[in-house]
């Protein structure tokens, strides 16, 4: 990081007084009768434990200089996103969540190792200060995208499975048959990641960015690491959704040319 | 030898058995009628022929050659199944018509010609660049056919091929498929509710209630 001014530190007092915030919107809804008082309280008192204990690990986690330890805690966060990602989809089928998971290993780990170890240059690679934030925001996004491409290629696989059995029926191969609804899947899982692209500093500012230049970074500094990142997600949410489109793919087909389609379970 | 034969043939549907030990030759140049109440297993045979989903157990060859000798997207060209709802692309009849022509399996540029031709029997004339989508039910039923016949199966496996249409256009229907697999000597199997449409259009009609499984059927 850049020579930093530092951002200001809070105490106590001013999260309270950012609480009165909470608390206004509170009031508001009471005052209306929208009734949602009681789920923002709930909300904005997950919002503190979870980052507390998060901030908490974190202190922890950073301080590891075991690359054992560390791969530990990737594993988890992995198998957390994979399983979000699996959870978030209408649909689901046997070996959803390997194929989730084995995704998200092979795209997020690549990408965060290559902007680590090649792009930023951290040493050692796999200083946890750089690779838990920013895999946590390539899963983040990637999972968004594999749950979009998963659920897009089930659904073109049970519920629109006629068309799919009807270029079968007329010939094609299981992978002429599948090559549309297949890149519709992928073109689906991509449209977040794209938006978000096509808006960014325009619209909204990354919270990464927004962070960086609160801590004082130059803004040029933080829009570089911001490109970095921005790159990153892309190139892991289309890989991932390509990826987890082929484990359909070789999943709910077999080599006879037939859809299995009847593996697709609704939730 | 018989162009397609199906022996002892069994099939189920979501784990009920339906069929069991159909036999069933197929001569060339034969329109074959399969009828049977609904749910008897008509259509979940027919998927079964084309290999789109295993049989529980049976054999099926065409031309003495089973499906794993002719490759399956191979087999399914040959012995093409027209489904019962008309499946067309959100695109032009003729991208519809020409859509097997860009599979490995396929034979050759798409025939425009024989597609109007066929079209025009069918009473579409000059409809080849019309979106499929705006075709009423009964005119997408006859695309479905067409595009079937244009790749030249040995055997069509027509599922209830003439439900949406009128008097007129099953009539042409039935002529247009008679001619094409007696003038190619190919033949059709073909499934109807209509017991009057089988005795007529087919040369002869197989009832499935002789191969019904469980109760009251022979396995």
């Amino acid at each position: 990081m850049p020579e930093a001014a530092g951002a200001v530190p809070l105490d106590w007092l001013d999260l309270v007084v950012a609480t009165a915030l909470v608390l206004v919107a509170g009031l508001v809804s009471l005052a209306l009768q929208v009734r949602v008082e009681g789920k923002l309280a709930l909300a904005a008192v997950r919002t503190v434990v979870q980052l507390l204990l998060v901030g908490y690990v974190l202190h922890w986690v950073f301080r590891i200089d075991r690359p054992l330890v560390l791969f530990g805690i990737i594993a988890i966060m992995i198998g957390a996103a994979a399983r979000a990602a699996v959870a978030r989809s209408g649909r689901t089928f046997p070996g959803a969540h390997a194929g989730a998971f084995g995704t998200l290993v092979i795209t997020a780990c690549a990408t965060t190792f290559v902007v680590t170890g090649l792009v930023i240059g951290v040493d050692p690679w796999y200083r946890p200060q750089y690779v838990i934030p920013l895999l946590g925001m390539v899963l983040g996004n990637g999972l968004t995208g594999i749950s979009l491409c998963l659920d897009q290629m089930l659904e073109s696989l049970s519920d629109r499975r006629a068309r799919v059995e009807m270029e079968l029926a007329l010939g094609a191969t299981r992978w002429e048959a599948v090559r549309e609804p297949l890149a519709d899947a992928v073109r689906r899982g991509m449209i977040p990641i794209l938006n978000s692209m096509a808006v960014v500093g325009i619209v909204s500012l990354p919270g990464m960015m927004t962070g960086q230049i609160l801590q004082g970074a130059d803004p040029i500094e933080a829009v570089k690491y911001q490109i970095v990142v921005m790159f990153m997600i892309a190139a892991a949410t289309s890989a991932g959704c390509m990826l987890v489109a082929l484990w359909v793919y070789r999943r709910l087909f077999n080599d006879r040319h037939q859809l299995l389609s009847d593996r697709v379970r609704k939730r | 030898m018989a162009l397609f034969e199906v022996r002892d043939l069994a099939v189920s549907a979501g784990g009920v058995p339906l069929l069991a030990g159909v036999g069933l030759a197929l001569e060339p140049g034969e329109a074959v009628g399969v009828v049977g109440p609904s749910g008897s297993g008509k259509t979940t045979l027919l998927r079964a022929l084309a290999l789109l989903s295993d049989p529980v157990r049976g054999e099926v060859t065409l031309r003495g050659r089973g499906p794993a000798d002719w490759g399956y997207p191979e087999w399914r060209r040959r012995v093409s199944l027209v489904a019962q709802r008309p499946e067309l692309l959100d695109d032009t009849v003729r991208q519809n018509l020409a859509r097997p022509f860009g599979y490995r399996t396929s034979l050759g540029a798409f025939p425009e010609e024989r597609a109007k031709r066929a079209l025009a029997e069918l009473g579409l004339d000059d409809r080849l660049d019309q979106a499929a989508p705006t075709l009423s039910e009964g005119q997408q039923q006859r695309v479905s056919l067409v595009r079937a016949l244009l790749v030249e199966p040995d055997v069509l496996l027509l599922d209830e091929p003439t439900s949406a249409l009128d008097a007129r256009a099953v009539r042409a229907v039935e002529a247009l498929v008679t001619r094409d697999v007696s003038e190619r000597g190919a033949a059709a199997l073909v499934v109807t509710h209509d017991a009057e449409q089988a005795e007529r259009w087919c040369d002869r009609v197989v009832d499935l209630a002789r191969f019904a499984a469980g109760e009251g059927g022979r396995a």
